[in-house]
């Protein structure tokens, strides 16, 4: 960053600069001392604009606690003005809002609420509209909240107006009707209704690329309040209504409605915990939820707190979407939450008599055991999955520079171009957007929109399918990860099934349970690393992995007898008659399963599930309990059909599960946030508009 | 006197203590005995965009409230607290201090002389509240914070202790965190000068530095997106 002013220099008369605070909008800001040793912010306003001064002078006597109090205006040598006003130590709202990216704790909402309230009322009181509130507008001082640039908003807009320097941060703030030269106090209402659902949700609801597409999002789209708790809704809706009329019509009503929105809500917790959020929600609400054309990661980063996984408040830094549940249409997991909204549908009396029907079931059938520890297993697993999360954040924060993110997004944009992929509504979307994209020069770019570029660089949705390029060494190095993390990863399943089942009796069949279970995450997760990112026909994905499974069923069965185990208990099974199929002896009539029957059990686990997908990097999340699970009952079934070939049921089904967790639990994975379609991505130069796309009128 | 005997004075004190453990403390009897002239050296580094830091080279830093008569506290806080409240001082890699007044670390009443570790919360005097860390493994220099509202007479974002280096750059290892700085810059005394080097092309005072460059009161670093100054206080 470049400052006009070198430290020790004095365009003002009695005044030394001793540093740069920083660039804002409109101007630089230095800190100075006076010759008193009186400590000042001075801002120079750059555009020498023939500005109409008396309008600013008439705020410069205003006197509040929660308003950055100016000192004076005055003029150098080069006829630029200066405003000279409080020095403000400490962090903004800007930089708060940046340490909690999953939104903050309500006591902090709190906090910041009732000072802007408290200042933006007294201003609106005297007929002053702020004009350009934004949280790089607010500050924290010793205890208190001080807004900023107050006053100086006539000056701004008119600057704004004229000059080409817009910066994409304060265009967020925006109330539509600024387009069209209104500036009511309803303006600061908006804005402030857009920093308390940015404080809420941890990003800002109308985000885009360019000046252009905020501002029309700002103009036609809807704030996405589905995800706010549902208390809160109305309120930010209200706040964010297009209409001035309609909107909320004081920011002392705004807080007024937002205090009763949260009353008695625990204020250490992240706002989105409160209210109704425990009750799982109703089908309907889950379908038009998935109807919205909007990125999932970003409902994802908006339910994470719902999951009550995560606690924002504890970490806020570390802003992993962990949850397994949410809105794709295709996983099991919203098969599941269907079938639980259905059963929510259900009267009261039939849910107990379904309920006990399927539990006598469970426990009729013999899969008693089974289920049982394969909620175990989960649980445990979760457990291990939890801990290297938590370990992880603490060792690599999501850290992005802001250029490296854009850059990455930038790229991803035009890459996004060239892969095909299906065309949905989404997709159509967000080319639009980067064809818009293309219309801003790229300094103005570079330096305007750190924070759109940080964003949307996560907004991006990569599952397993998506096409990507990956080098071989990338996949050596993950490959080589995988299976080495998968050593600790069965061997803490494993110690998970010894302690919490009575299925191994003793240390050398916990090594043959584990080892084999060890073999069969290999045999899953090679072949997945090597197709991931490629187009493949999951049909013949599936006939490859039988056939591993087959090869992973002889070695089970043979290796009994290289350790040495006696496979009497372990092995026990039902089946007491012969079965041949062709020349196959699939059972032997000894109550022990065959080599055959180890394979087969191998070759359907390993073929029924989309294996590639639970070990690619751009899974959901790098453990999803809902993955584990749906194998568990992959696992139940088979060996349920197993059964009359003597192969052991609940052996059976806690492979399954086991098998499902350390791949899971050790296959490479990459945060969402930090997902690229290429290896290294290198700056892209700007394409060139091919076409005349509508310009948004600028305001 | 040097920096050994005042801790020995201050040990001898403190046995002393010891033995009645109920007594609370003399201040006006302690302050004679660990008055001291500093052997400390302040510098103020002004960095654009990033803040400003006070920095201290020495072994021994006492820790107070403003004075104008005698020599002034090395960490002058405009606080409720004695002229000399506390000490801090390092031996090798081991960071130590010294309660002459009332003070706490991590909770727990300091007597006498206790060990400080990184993420150890100093407490002088009830209400002021100072954090002690060692954020970089490279070195074992300190960074006060300043968790309370008490502060030095001017905005002061943090206090360096330089053992050996101090870091300035873009991690948040970093003794000072800059976070838009391309990379970091070293700054580190040595033979009774304070240095500065950095794998980016650094110039002081408008000359291109090869190596590294000594700072002197005043001079201004710059590079190709930062720049800072430094500044010896009396």
């Amino acid at each position: 960053m470049k400052f006009t002013f070198a430290p020790e220099s004095r365009p003002l008369d009695g005044y030394t600069i001793k540093r740069a605070i920083h660039r804002g909008g409109f101007g630089e800001v230095y800190y100075a001392l006076s010759d008193a040793g009186k400590e000042v912010a001075l801002k120079l306003l750059n555009n020498n604009l023939d500005v109409e001064l008396r309008g600013v002078s008439q705020c410069l006597n205003l006197k509040h606690p929660n308003l950055v109090t100016i000192f004076d205006i005055r003029t150098d040598a080069d006829n630029d003005h200066w405003v000279i006003m409080e020095f403000v130590n400490g962090r903004g709202l800007y930089e708060t809002l940046q340490d909690y990216p999953n939104g903050m704790p309500l006591q902090e909402i709190n906090f910041w609420l009732s000072g802007i309230t408290a200042g933006l009322s007294f201003l609106h009181d005297r007929g002053i509209v702020h004009r350009d509130l934004k949280p790089a507008n607010v500050f924290r001082d010793h205890g208190g909240v001080k807004v900023g640039d107050v006053g100086l908003s006539k000056y701004i807009s008119e600057s704004r107006r004229s000059a080409q320097t817009q910066s994409v941060g304060t265009v967020y703030y925006m109330a539509p009707e600024v387009a069209k030269g209104r500036y009511g106090l309803e303006v600061d209402v908006y804005a402030m209704g857009i920093m308390l659902f940015e404080m809420i949700t941890g990003s800002v609801p109308f985000e885009g690329q360019t000046t252009a597409e905020i501002l029309m999002k700002h103009l036609t789209a809807d704030p996405d309040v589905e995800r706010l708790p549902e208390n809160l809704r109305p309120v930010l809706a209200a706040a964010l209504e297009k209409d001035p009329e309609k909107r909320t019509h004081s920011v002392e009503e705004l807080e007024r409605q937002f205090c009763r929105a949260v009353a008695g809500a625990d204020a250490s917790s992240p706002v989105t915990l409160i209210g109704k959020m425990e009750r799982p929600r109703p089908l309907e609400a889950r379908r038009t939820e998935r109807e919205v054309p909007q990125p999932a990661a970003n409902l994802h980063s908006a339910a994470e707190p719902f999951a009550g996984t995560q606690a924002s408040a504890a970490q806020p830094a570390n802003g992993r979407p962990a949850v397994a549940y949410q809105a794709n249409p295709q996983s099991p997991a919203a098969v599941m939450a269907a079938v639980a909204g259905l059963w929510n549908l259900l009267p009261m009396p039939l849910q107990w008599v379904l309920g006990g029907a399927a539990a006598l079931l469970v426990i009729e059938s013999g899969m008693i055991r089974p289920v049982a520890v394969g909620g175990m297993i989960g649980g445990v697993a979760y457990l291990g999955y939890q801990l290297i999360k938590t370990f992880m954040g603490e060792v690599s924060p999501p850290e992005l520079s802001g250029e490296r993110a854009f850059q990455a997004a930038q790229f991803a944009e035009t890459q996004r171009e060239r892969t095909p992929t299906n065309h949905n509504e989404r997709d159509r979307h967000r080319d639009e957007a980067s064809v818009a994209e293309t219309f801003v020069p790229a300094s103005k770019k570079t330096t305007g929109s750190r924070a759109t570029a940080h964003r949307s660089a996560a907004l991006r949705v990569y599952t397993p399918a998506t096409i990507r390029k990956l080098s071989v060494t990338q996949r050596i190095a993950d490959m080589s990860t995988s299976v080495s993390v998968s050593l600790a990863a069965s061997a803490l399943v494993t110690v998970a099934v010894f302690f919490t089942t009575n299925l191994l009796k003793d240390a050398s069949e916990a090594v043959y349970f584990g080892a084999v279970t060890m073999m069969a995450a290999w045999g899953l997760i090679v072949p997945s690393k090597l197709w991931e990112g490629r187009r493949g026909d999951t049909v013949l994905r599936r006939v490859t992995l039988g056939a591993v499974g087959l090869g992973v069923g002889f070695l089970a069965a043979k290796l009994p007898e290289y350790l040495l185990i006696g496979s009497e208990d372990l092995f026990h099974g039902n089946g007491r008659q012969i079965v041949n199929v062709g020349r196959i002896n699939v059972a032997d009539g000894s109550g022990f399963p065959t080599s055959a029957c180890f394979m087969i059990f191998f070759a359907a686990l390993f073929v029924c599930r989309r294996w590639w997908w639970q070990a690619d990097s751009f899974r959901k999340s790098r453990f999803r309990v809902s993955s584990a699970l749906f194998t568990l009952i992959v696992g139940v079934v088979v060996t349920g059909m197993l059964q009359d070939f003597s192969f052991p049921d609940a052996l059976g089904a806690t492979w399954a599960l086991a098998i499902s967790a350390v791949v899971q639990l050790s296959a490479g994975w990459t945060p969402p946030e930090d997902r690229r379609l290429e290896p290294a991505p290198e700056p892209v130069p700007v394409q060139q508009p091919s076409t005349a796309a509508p310009n948004a009128e600028m305001a | 006197m040097n920096v050994s005997t005042l801790s020995q004075n201050s040990r001898n004190a403190g046995s002393r203590e010891f033995r009645l453990p109920n007594l609370p403390f003399k201040s006006t009897n302690r302050e004679s005995q660990t008055v001291s002239t500093s052997q400390c050296r302040k510098f103020m580094l002004w960095i654009d965009g990033v803040g400003a830091w006070q920095l201290c080279v020495g072994d021994s830093f006492i820790v107070g409230a403003p004075s104008f008569e005698k020599q002034s506290a090395d960490i002058a806080l405009l606080a409720n607290v004695s002229r000399q409240h506390a000490t801090v001082h390092r031996t090798g890699e081991e960071w130590r201090l010294d309660a002459h007044n009332r003070t706490s670390v991590s909770g727990k009443d300091v007597n006498e002389s206790t060990v400080l570790c990184s993420g150890d919360e100093i407490r002088l005097a009830e209400r002021v509240r100072l954090g002690f860390r060692i954020p970089s493994v490279l070195s074992t220099s300190a960074v006060i914070d300043f968790e309370s509202d008490h502060r030095p007479s001017h905005s002061v974002d943090g206090i360096i202790l330089l053992a050996d280096h101090c870091l300035l750059g873009p991690k948040r290892d970093h003794h000072i965190f800059c976070a838009n700085w391309p990379d970091l810059v070293v700054v580190y005394f040595k033979d009774g000068q304070l240095r500065c080097r950095s794998k980016m092309a650094l110039t002081v005072d408008g000359t291109a530095v090869r190596d590294s460059a000594v700072l002197k009161h005043g001079a201004v670093v710059t590079a190709e997106d930062l720049r800072f100054r430094i500044e010896q206080m009396e």
